[in-house]
């Protein structure tokens, strides 16, 4: 896996996304290790050209589909989803159109914040709003890294935002 | 901008994780079973660097899992 790169090739394509999930935690200071990169990524239809032109050439396949059966990656299969878990040769990666907890991307892009990693500038969600679909997802994985990002936020607050139970 | 946490906030964020509030989400944390130790490590560092750290430990997970399946 290179979520390096996929990051990386994300940035350079021009790709209006924003990273969301395990690797938004670890930006923010969770130490969970994370098997997948999770983006929230605009819908309009230059940026579905975008992306699907971004990770084409990385074979992406959604998780579970027989290999037998043909999938076709480009910018109309992306229209046709909200949700796409995929694996490619860089590693497994889901796509989101929308994020629970916190909205399709201009509601994820208005509370995302930027964050220089991978040798790029990219946006992230912002701590509160993590937590938020984090606790929306609901999933155990989720609420599993809860507490540490809740811990986080209270550790990093303001003096006057100063634990409070 | 997401950025490292300044001197005087890493500080209070150490001594809020080490020496939680009662009550608080940090105890709460704790006693879930969170190593408090290894977030404070994440914390003294950039998000870039907690980046290139977690992802080196991703990649040896990945690579550790290849082995065992091996084996």
């Amino acid at each position: 896996m290179n979520f390096e790169a996929a990051v990386q090739r994300l940035c350079d394509s021009g790709v209006a996304f924003v990273v969301v999930g395990g690797w938004s935690a670890i930006f923010h200071g969770s130490s969970h290790v994370t098997n997948d990169l999770d983006v929230c990524y605009a819908r309009d239809r230059a940026n579905l050209d975008k992306l699907a032109a971004a990770l084409a050439p990385y074979r992406p396949r959604p998780r579970g589909f027989p290999a037998e059966l043909p999938f076709l990656w480009d910018a109309a299969t992306l229209a046709n989803g909200t949700i796409f878990t995929l694996t490619t040769d860089l590693g497994t990666i889901d796509l989101l159109a929308e994020v629970p907890g916190v909205g399709s991307f201009p509601e994820v892009l208005a509370v995302s914040v930027e964050v220089d990693a991978f040798d790029r500038r990219l946006r992230t969600l912002d701590l509160p709003s993590l937590i938020r679909a984090k606790k929306a997802a609901g999933r155990p994985k989720d609420l599993l890294v809860l507490p540490e990002l809740e811990a986080l936020l209270e550790a990093g607050g303001e003096d006057e935002k100063a634990p409070s139970g | 901008m997401l950025t490292g946490l300044r001197e005087a906030q890493l500080a209070r964020a150490i001594e809020r994780l080490r020496n939680p509030a009662p009550g608080g989400k940090a105890e709460a944390a704790a006693r879930f079973g969170v190593d408090v130790t290894l977030l404070i490590e994440q914390l003294k560092l950039e998000p870039a660097e907690r980046a290139r750290r977690m992802h080196s430990l991703a990649q040896a997970a990945a690579g550790a899992r290849g082995a065992a399946r091996k084996a």
